[in-house]
């Protein structure tokens, strides 16, 4: 579904390179996380997916079900069926948070939305996201809770329902139960949507115990330095990042 | 001249471009057009206002001679000519409000200039006098912003915030991101940085109309 090969980032403005060489191949129905240090590329992937504005690939290119995607615009990409769930969700004043969503499928299925079924699938997630009606009427994110935030996106990914699902650091912001009540949500599309991936970005092995990956990578320094399953994942919360340097490959999998 | 939509029938025209706000109303005003406006607020009313146009100029004074008087004057404009708003509010009472939203999109490379004074002078107590100017410039338009507060006495609560740029790229990404093209995300943009949230929008379509055309 997704191929990433030899990924070199850099920012526009500055040209400081973020990613270095980065592949990664992930296959429809696979579900693959990424753990990292701080400031090591990990948002900058996902944004590059995308085609964010700040970077520029400067070589390697990003494949989509065999295609490149890496001139096109954000909106083709997204329209793909490309879902990113953003570490910081912005705050858009005035904007309608229903007419914002509407306008959404409207763009993606290029049909006028039939808003009775619409608004009839929006109150069911809302019950199961355990969101407050309230924020329909309010604008996109504004007073929103941190939590709310987060939860707002993953109502956004099952309406504008996705075939490759980026989710940075979606438990940040999240406490206890609701990081709960969001993954079940996240599982529950998986289940009825065997084919769509998803690209987990997160610190804690905690949301890998309910979105379980097949592979947990390890970027630094903008690129992947380690591959391994969910034990990689377990070590790094034990030993730190420190201690990927010392082992073997084959000790890591046995 | 203003055409003018009254929501409720306590108005009291004496003039096309002199009005009366009575005692103890609360109204809301739709003004659409150019021109100049005087209104008079007398004691615990309240007003708001909505005066939406495209290519407007306008000169307003509105005079808070009641007690416990406030106004809320929401002002939108898509501008492609050279147009100015002057909007004077005078606070001639003490415990009066007001918050002024003005609101511009200068689509083109012309002028678009918001003169904004608040008054309070000595003597009058208790009063709250805040204004809100933002420009969305589309182009290289010259948009100016001239804010003022020119108060005289010490007990009075007063904010201004000014703002002439562009859509934040931020914004643009999150919304393509969700599959919204670059066209009909400024399209989503404008609309919701221009007509106020709370606004009775049957009665706005003309100038929602002209929104959709920019
Ligand atoms: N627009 C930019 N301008 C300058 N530097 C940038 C820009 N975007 C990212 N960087 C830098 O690139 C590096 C990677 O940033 P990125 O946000 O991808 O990190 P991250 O792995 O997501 O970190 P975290 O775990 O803290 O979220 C950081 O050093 C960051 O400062
Ligand atoms: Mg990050």
């Amino acid at each position: 579904m997704l191929d990433i090969e030899d990924l070199d980032v850099i920012v526009k403005e500055d040209g400081k390179k973020i990613l270095n060489k980065l592949s990664l191949n992930i296959k429809a129905g696979e579900i693959h996380a990424i753990m990292g240090p701080n400031g090591t590329g990990k948002s900058t992937l996902s944004k590059v997916i995308l085609g964010h504005y700040k970077y520029e690939v400067v070589g390697g290119d990003i494949l989509f079900n065999g295609q490149s995607i890496k001139n096109l615009t954000t909106d083709e990409r997204a329209r793909f069926g490309i879902f990113l769930a953003m570490q910081d969700p912005i705050t858009i004043e005035g904007l309608n948070n229903s007419e914002f969503l509407k306008t959404a499928v409207n763009e993606k299925t290029k049909e006028k939305v039939d808003l009775y079924s619409f608004i009839k699938e929006l109150n069911e997630l809302l019950g199961k996201l355990k969101l407050n009606q309230s924020i329909f009427h309010r604008s996109l994110n504004q007073g929103f809770s941190g939590g709310e935030k987060k939860k707002n996106e993953v109502l956004q990914l099952r309406i504008l329902k996705p075939k490759l699902i980026i989710l940075d650091e979606l438990d940040s912001g999240l406490d206890v139960d609701s990081l709960k009540v969001v993954c079940e949500n996240i599982n529950e599309y998986l289940k009825d949507n065997t084919d769509t991936s998803v690209l987990i970005i997160t610190h804690y092995p905690r949301i890998l115990d309910y979105i379980k990956p097949n592979f947990v990578h390890i970027i630094k320094d903008g690129t992947i330095v380690r591959t391994g399953d969910m034990s990689l994942a377990l070590q790094i919360e034990k030993d730190g990042y420190g201690s990927i340097n010392n082992i073997e490959e084959a000790g890591l999998n046995a | 001249m203003h055409k003018i939509i009254v929501d409720n029938d306590s108005i009291i025209l004496q003039n096309e471009n002199y009005l009366d706000i009575e005692k103890n109303k609360d109204v809301t005003l739709y003004l659409f057009g150019e021109g100049k406006t005087i209104i008079n607020v007398l004691e615990d009313c309240k007003l708001t206002v909505y005066h939406l146009g495209v290519d407007i100029s306008n000169d307003i004074q509105i005079n808070l001679n009641g007690k416990n008087s406030e106004v809320k004057y929401y002002y939108s404009v898509v501008n492609y000519q050279d147009n100015v708003l002057k909007i004077v509010i005078n606070h001639n009472s003490s415990n009066t409000y007001s918050n002024v939203y003005n609101h511009g999109v200068n689509v083109l490379d012309k002028s678009l200039r918001f003169e904004v004074s608040g008054v309070v002078p000595k003597n009058i107590l208790g009063c709250s006098c805040n204004q809100e100017n933002r420009i969305i410039n589309m182009s290289n338009g010259k948009s100016m912003i001239c804010p003022n507060l020119l108060i005289d006495y010490f007990d009075v609560s007063s904010s201004h915030a000014a703002y002439i740029g562009k859509f934040s790229d931020d914004v643009l990404f999150y919304l393509m991101s969700r599959g919204i093209s670059r066209e009909k995300s400024y399209s989503l943009l404008i609309k919701s940085f221009l007509v106020p949230t709370d606004i009775d929008k049957e009665k706005v379509e003309d100038f929602m109309v002209n929104i959709e055309n920019i």
